[in-house]
């Protein structure tokens, strides 16, 4: 296993839980092959380290304010992270973007790192995530696929599976 | 007379912003202004006391499993049940690895850079920083080769013009006072603090089936099962990890911590005029099998180590007299969490705006008071306590700081002695993990395999009406949940949280909070780089530090 998921979020805190809840769904409904770790990284981040350092490839899942309508989706490769992680959404973003600084300065980067961020639409307390992310998360689970495709994954869902 | 405003460049929840009135190169007088979690008992309202824990450990993206402990705990005292002795030491297990952990991070991470210049360290001569690392400690990393590398490795990182995590320093700032080879010192220190903490925390990951947010809490017990024949559960392997693990953390805080701590210290000894507080409130911590806590809860008054007073959480009120909230009593009045409200109640300026309305209402946090007293919580709160009390760890850990640096007890009331406070507490913490190991490994030996009481998991056995509060001295302070039961679900809950007692805003009778008194009479050399009040601020080490900036200074 080389391939690792990481949604980070409070999903106590509407769209900025989305991380953790398509975490939950790419864990549940799918299989990978060959078989991928997927992380629930709440809300902490130097916590995260040892998976940054432990896995080649590394996508991300979070909630970026993009500067764009919610829902807006877009996927960030290596360099093109760190100018979107300047703007804080909430606390835990903190956590990203020193993890990030220090697993660089540590010399902990994998191969490759993916940002799959989507703006949100709401950020205030609450355990549901905003109708407009609700009609967003299947796009954005095809992205992500799509990722793992690339690198060579095959993804099942589960219902097709006899 | 200059205004400084520090804030944190999040304007969302969780942030810390403090105004201080600057005259004649000191403070005058300061402000502390935070936002909290304002309706958590709505999320919580109607929910299953048994899963509260679950929610609250995302509360936060600091500490997590310091309110699920706090969380079962307020349940298991509503329902009266009491935990067999195997989960409270898988519990102090997870708590005393999070603290020491926590401590490390937080000096070297978050506090340092108030006090270690990481732009001198590309100055330092790497033969002479072996040197002086020789002599201050056996650690095996102390070569000139290795401090070269260390330099030469943040030489590219600067040079790259991507500082990262030291971009918001005051580099070059007059109150630096380390020498070149210190700050490469504990530059190279900060790195291995780094690789060592991600190792340590595996502990948490072990007992917790997963780190962040451990998955084995459970209202009467723990949920990790004990067997000795069982790949799966705690058996003897598992033991032989935690004492890896445990060793691991006592090495590097007694190797490296403690003599960069003292190292550091002892340059800046005027520290300790400055940062005090006068009352601190300790809740203890570490349940032991004689059924005491192993850190002693007390509440110290005006700065007198004679008289320890016993902590009734009855005597606890918050006020939002100087709060964006509405009390249905009134403005003055003051209310134990039990009967909390939290009715927003927003006068503050609209933003932007350049500064807050400091003669009203401003700040989201409430004033939780004891007795009427603003109380300071957190690592001094618990040396002192212990140490008043007779502790012998704690005092042998204490005595030998205090000659080491050359001062007397007097210095602890300040934000020296608050900074020495954690790196006690990490200490004596690390050697008492040891014995948490080897008396669950005695239990187990025993043949003592029991993890949880479920007699009341059944919500037919609750009463009709319940109410709890559950203490936990976290690595921040004395952290307090409320929960009031009714017809098997939650009709009340409330927090109060370490950085709400320490950042408090003033009260109903206009006394300031524990940070707001710290920081007055601070000296500041230069009213636009605020070095000296971030360095009190940090060492409260407020949930919210990392972010904090200073936005502007005006001369009025």
């Amino acid at each position: 296993m080389d391939i690792c998921i990481i949604g980070v979020g409070n999903i106590l805190m509407q769209d900025e839980g989305i991380g953790p809840k398509i975490a939950e769904i790419l864990r549940k409904n799918y299989t990978f092959e060959p078989n991928i770790e997927i992380i629930d990284g709440g809300t902490l981040g130097l916590d995260l380290l040892p998976y940054i350092e432990k896995y080649k490839k590394i996508i991300i899942i979070d909630v970026v304010d993009f500067g764009k309508e919610p829902g807006f989706i877009k996927i960030l490769r290596g360099e093109e992270i760190p100018p979107y992680l300047k703007t804080k959404l909430s606390v835990h973003h903190v956590g990203v973007q020193d993890l990030l600084e220090v697993a660089r300065l540590m010399g902990y980067m994998p191969e490759e790192l993916v940002l799959a961020g989507i703006q949100p639409e709401s950020i205030d307390l609450g355990l549901d995530l905003s109708p407009t992310m609700v009609g967003k998360l299947n796009e954005l689970i095809e992205e992500i696929l799509k990722i793992l495709n690339n690198w060579g994954i095959k993804c099942v869902l589960q219902s097709l599976q006899e | 007379m200059a205004r400084l405003v520090i804030d944190p460049v999040t304007r969302i929840e969780g942030h810390l912003r403090c105004e201080a009135v600057v005259a004649d190169g000191k403070v005058k007088d300061a402000y502390s202004s935070c936002t909290m979690w304002r309706g958590i008992e709505v999320i919580m309202k109607g929910r299953d006391p048994r899963e509260a824990w679950v929610f609250v450990q995302r509360l936060c993206g600091v500490c997590t499993t310091v309110h699920a402990i706090a969380s079962i705990r307020a349940v298991e005292d509503a329902l009266k049940i009491k935990v067999p002795r195997n989960a409270d030491l898988i519990r102090n297990l997870i708590m005393a690895n999070q603290c020491v952990q926590d401590h490390v991070i937080h000096f070297y991470h978050l506090h340092a850079l108030d006090w270690v210049d990481v732009v001198s360290a590309l100055k330092a001569d790497p033969a002479k920083t072996s040197e002086l690392a020789k002599t201050i400690s056996p650690w095996p990393n102390n070569s000139t080769t290795y401090f070269k590398a260390v330099q030469d490795k943040l030489k590219a990182f600067v040079e790259r013009g991507q500082l990262g995590i030291f971009s918001n320093g005051y580099w070059g700032h007059p109150a630096y006072n380390l020498p070149p080879e210190a700050n490469l010192m504990a530059v190279a220190h900060y790195l291995e603090a780094l690789d060592w903490q991600k190792e340590v925390i595996k502990m948490m990951a072990m007992l917790g089936a997963k780190n962040p947010h451990p998955q084995t809490f459970l209202v009467g017990g723990m949920a990790i099962p004990i067997d000795p024949e069982s790949q799966n559960a705690i058996n003897a392997g598992t033991i032989a990890a935690l004492n890896k693990y445990a060793d691991m953390a006592i090495e590097f805080v007694e190797k490296v911590y403690i003599p960069d701590l003292l190292a550091v210290a002892s340059f800046y000894k005027d520290w300790a005029k400055y940062g005090g507080n006068v009352n601190f409130l300790a809740c203890g911590e570490y349940p032991e099998a004689n059924g005491k806590m192993w850190l002693p809860a007390g509440i110290i008054k005006n700065k007198n180590l004679k008289e320890i007073y016993p902590v009734d959480h009855k005597k606890i009120q918050e006020y939002i007299t100087r709060s964006y909230y509405k009390y249905s009593k009134g403005e003055n009045a003051g209310l134990h969490p039990w009967d909390g409200e939290t009715t927003p109640n927003y006068t503050g300026p609209k933003p932007p705006y350049e500064y807050l309305n400091v003669d009203g209402k401003y700040s989201w946090g409430k004033a939780p008071r004891y007795e009427d007293l603003p109380m300071e919580v957190g690592p001094l709160a618990r040396v002192l306590v212990a140490y008043a009390s007779g502790h012998k760890e704690v005092k042998e850990a204490v005595d030998m700081v205090m000659k080491k640096l050359g001062v007397g007890p007097e210095a602890l009331f300040s934000t020296l002695g608050r900074t020495a406070a954690r790196g006690i507490i990490a200490l004596v913490t690390a050697y008492k993990t040891k014995d948490f190991i080897n008396e669950l490994a005695a239990n187990i030996k025993k043949g003592d395999y029991t993890i949880a009481n479920t007699e009341k998991w059944d919500p037919k056995t609750w009463p009709a009406e319940a109410k709890g509060m559950g203490w936990h001295d976290a690595p921040r302070g004395a952290l307090s949940h409320y929960i009031v039961i009714k017809n098997k679900k939650i009709e009340n809950y409330q927090m109060v949280v370490p950085s709400t007692w320490n950042l408090s805003p003033r009260d109903n009778k206009g006394v300031r909070g524990p940070v707001e008194e710290a920081l007055v009479n601070t000296p500041v050399a230069d009213s636009k780089q605020p070095l000296e009040l971030l360095r009190t601020i940090h060492s409260f080490d407020p949930c919210m530090a990392c972010g904090m900036h200073i936005v502007e200074v005006k001369e009025e």
